[in-house]
């Protein structure tokens, strides 16, 4: 079986279960008597349950075991569903959900505590049902164990070749691997049985695990035996994959502990566990390499197995891909047109005819590829609702806890967005709307007084604007005091705090420790995630993100984002030999500094750019080259946030698209890059990260 | 003679039956315990080579017990007597040094067996 197609497998279906689950919550919990509704999140739960345990994903399994126990017993009618049963159920949906996403990351279930809810759980079913048992006693025998469960059994007693295909292992183990292969030890699977008379396998394992801890380090166990334990019987075959310099013989002695009817040990060579690092190599390269030019191998390397699978399937609209196809349809016909222009030329046909008929042919193409980049472009680009639909949730849950009454209003669901772009925006909008509900909002007594309705109001509306989505929250609250800002500005000793204007005071929120709440709340923390979120949408998604707020009339917060992070809109520069990129989003301007005009001593110079100095920065300063001493230099005036800076470089060149690539961190010690273009002819283009004109000095 | 070995359980006709299998084969039972406390009592004053710890027993439990005897000998070869259901327990135990562990019912042979891998093991 390959074990990354089966671990893609299992989270694509797991997710979308864990989605469908809360959804289902969602609608249960305004008709609690609705048993479709009920039947149907028994069987998400049933089905979770089930092929988390075939993966070995214990804790997830075990939760979703209870949750569906809860359920059953609800669908028998022996349990009335109230409040409280449902609380417990979304917090089980909700860690399931974050569960998944730690999987799909390459983490574990296991870093979970589910000790809490689990015992919640066990509260809400009670001791009087049939199903209370509590799971921590698994004391069936094998036989009347569920078939999932049976057939994990049978995966984890395979051996040999095969065997070694389900020991999946993360960053975090391999890095362990390479720093064993680095001491010089040797890395070996070794498989124990555990004597089928032995009553409690679980500590059986555990206790071979003590004891090889002892002479080897344990990199991975399967089942988990870290974390709660999983269904006794699963351990009826433990495997370890360990790292040792102590030799075969001292492994099997630790190993061979009573109870133990087998123990197998097979060195694995670490070239073998590791190939998994190769990101996979493309085909082509594949193809090149080989001697055979015949179909790839049935049996696919090892090479392509192991390591946090992150989600690659997508889902695309068919529309798209019909545009797709009938632009490759088009493709296709100028390609013969060119072909037939091609073989016209070599004959030697009037060469004048020709030559209009390619420029006519080359416009086509033009036109055709622009298309192909666009719809692909497309594909990548999914309803931002896919966030949104969170946000009911979690107004619904903080609102209960906060005792705020909130309406949440979203808008804009349907627009579109790269879905790089979705997945790293969830946190800080999420950030963002508990601030609002936490700090933002009064108490209800209090908004009455203030004269405004009771229940408080958040809104989030996303809309496309020109090659950007923008992104409003807004909630009616209390509002910030940007002279309060400024007092705690100036208590801190940020300079020039006094003289601030209200824009740069509220852009101070965003700061590292910078809060102006000093009261510490579970809910929003204090002093931290402002700077997080500014981090995130400003570093990593190349956007950006404003608050505005008015004294008690609310606080809204825009965030504005590129459409897709694969391509952007460059002014390229050039500074010494090299060729830079800057991203258009942050180019304010550009200008001619004369050598008169920069002020101040070198590395910490300044100039002055509308009514303000601001920093001068040199390209060539970065990479140790220094700045030629002229009369008069090119710059690019660049904004991040707040802040605005010169950055003189050696000639200002065009501006045009570029691709982003990631860039090796080799090459990017400094972090100064967020990536790196290839241009047609060859040349190397690193695209600046210009959050750097936030730094004090370089 | 053999070994010296400590039981410690709450029930009496546990020690009974634990005692009987143990003489049969040789070993000397050089004291009982019918609690935690009394288990860490007689671990100070009879020195055995191994003790029999049952985890469920009053006044002070057979974890507690455990780690009194380890703080005391750290090297003292104890194996832990558990009915089902106690894994999380046993896990502890393990933690903290015990060779082996027994779960109740159990039968001579696996007591035996246990016992005489753990007194050879170092």
């Amino acid at each position: 079986m390959d074990e990354t197609r089966l671990r893609r497998a299992f989270l694509e279906e797991a997710e979308d279960l864990s989605q469908k689950l809360g959804d289902t919550l969602l609608a249960l919990e305004s008709d609690f008597s609705n048993s479709a509704l009920i039947n149907e999140v028994f069987r998400f739960t049933h089905s979770l349950k089930s092929e988390s345990a075939l993966m070995g994903f214990g804790a997830l399994s075990k939760l979703a075991h209870r949750m569906e126990d809860l359920l059953g017993l609800t669908r028998e009618g022996k349990l009335q569903i109230h409040k409280r049963v449902m609380d417990v159920l979304f917090k089980g949906a909700d860690i399931i959900a974050e569960m998944m996403a730690a999987i799909g990351k390459g983490g574990s279930d296991a870093d979970f505590d589910v000790a809490a809810l689990m015992a919640e759980l066990s509260e809400v079913i009670g001791p009087g049902t049939g199903k209370g048992a509590p799971v921590s006693a698994p004391s069936a025998p094998p036989s009347s164990s569920p078939a999932s469960e049976t057939a994990a059994v049978a995966m984890a007693a395979a051996s040999g070749p095969e065997a070694a295909r389900e020991i999946v292992l993360g960053e975090f183990e391999r890095s362990q691997l390479r720093e064993a292969r680095d001491r010089g030890e040797t890395a070996y699977r070794l498989t124990v049985l555990v004597d089928e008379a032995e009553p409690m396998k679980f500590p059986r394992a555990y206790l071979v695990f003590y004891n090889l801890e002892s002479v080897a380090s344990v990199v991975k166990t399967l089942p988990p035996l870290d974390g709660e334990p999983l269904e006794d019987s699963l351990y009826a075959a433990t495997k370890f994959l360990l790292t040792s310099a102590d030799g075969e013989q001292a492994l099997k002695n630790a190993a061979s502990v009573d109870q133990i009817s087998e123990v197998r040990l097979e060195r694995c060579p670490f070239e073998s566990l590791l190939s998994a690092e190769q990101p996979n190599v493309p085909p082509s390269a594949t193809a090149a390499a080989s001697t055979e030019p015949s179909a790839p191998a049935p049996d696919e390397p090892a090479a392509r197995r192991a390591g946090p699978v992150e989600k690659t399937s997508i889902r695309v609209d068919t529309k798209k891909l019909d545009d797709l196809w009938s632009l490759i349809a088009e493709l296709v016909l100028h390609k013969s047109h060119i072909a037939r222009l091609s073989e016209d030329l070599a004959r030697g046909v009037d060469t004048e005819t020709v030559r209009e008929e390619l420029v006519e042919s080359f416009d086509s193409l033009d036109k055709i590829s622009g298309g192909m980049q666009q719809t692909m472009m497309d594909t990548r680009m999914i309803p931002i609702s896919i966030i949104f639909s969170k946000f009911p949730r979690l107004v619904r849950d903080l609102s209960r806890k906060l005792g705020k009454p909130v309406e949440l209003l979203l808008s804009g669901e349907e627009t579109e967005i790269d879905r790089g772009i979705v997945e790293a925006l969830s946190d800080p909008m999420t950030h963002i709307i508990r601030n609002s509900l936490d700090h933002g909002l009064e108490f209800p007594e209090e908004r009455v007084r203030m004269g405004k309705p009771e229940k408080g109001s958040v809104s989030v509306a996303a809309r496309r604007q020109g090659g950007n989505v923008v992104i409003e929250l807004a909630d009616d609250g209390r509002g910030m005091d940007a002279e309060r800002i400024r007092r705690k500005a100036v208590g801190l000793g940020i300079a020039g705090a006094e003289a601030f204007s209200e824009a740069q005071l509220l852009d101070l929120v965003f700061l590292p420790g910078f809060s102006t709440k000093e009261v510490v709340t579970d809910v929003s923390g204090r002093g931290v995630g402002m700077d997080v979120v500014a981090t995130r949408i400003r570093g990593d998604l190349k956007g950006d993100v404003q608050l505005r707020t008015e004294p008690g009339k609310g606080t809204r917060v825009t965030l504005v984002l590129p459409l897709t992070l694969t391509i952007v809109n460059a002014l390229i520069v050039r500074g010494d030999t090299q060729l830079y990129a800057l991203p258009l989003t942050d180019v304010e301007s550009t200008a001619k500094l004369l050598l008169t005009e920069i002020h101040g001593e070198e590395g910490r110079e300044t100039s002055q750019w509308m009514d303000t100095e601001v920093p001068v920065f040199s390209l060539g300063a970065f990479f140790g080259v220094g700045r030629h001493r002229q009369d008069e230099y090119f710059a690019a005036v660049l904004r991040h946030g707040e802040r605005t800076a010169y950055l003189v470089v050696d000639e200002l060149i065009e501006e045009r698209e570029v691709v982003i690539k990631p860039v090796d961190d080799l090459l990017n010690t400094q972090k100064l890059f967020s990536g790196v273009s290839v241009l047609e002819d060859g040349r190397l283009v690193f695209i600046l990260d210009t959050s750097f004109i936030r730094r004090e000095n370089f | 003679m053999g070994a010296g070995i400590l039981i410690a359980d709450d029930l009496s006709f546990m020690r009974m039956i634990q005692k009987e299998i143990l003489t049969e084969k040789g070993y000397t039972v050089v004291g009982e315990a019918a609690d935690g406390l009394e288990a860490v009592e007689k671990y100070k004053s009879l020195h055995p080579d191994l003790v029999l710890l049952d985890i469920t027993m009053p006044n002070m439990n057979g974890l507690e017990a455990m780690r009194k005897i380890f703080s005391m000998d750290p090297k003292a070869k104890i194996i832990m007597c558990s009915a089902l259901g106690q894994q999380n327990l046993i896990v502890e135990a393990i933690k903290a040094g015990v060779k082996d562990f027994i779960v109740k019912p159990f039968k001579p042979e696996r007591i035996l067996s246990a016992i005489e891998k753990a007194l050879k093991a170092g």
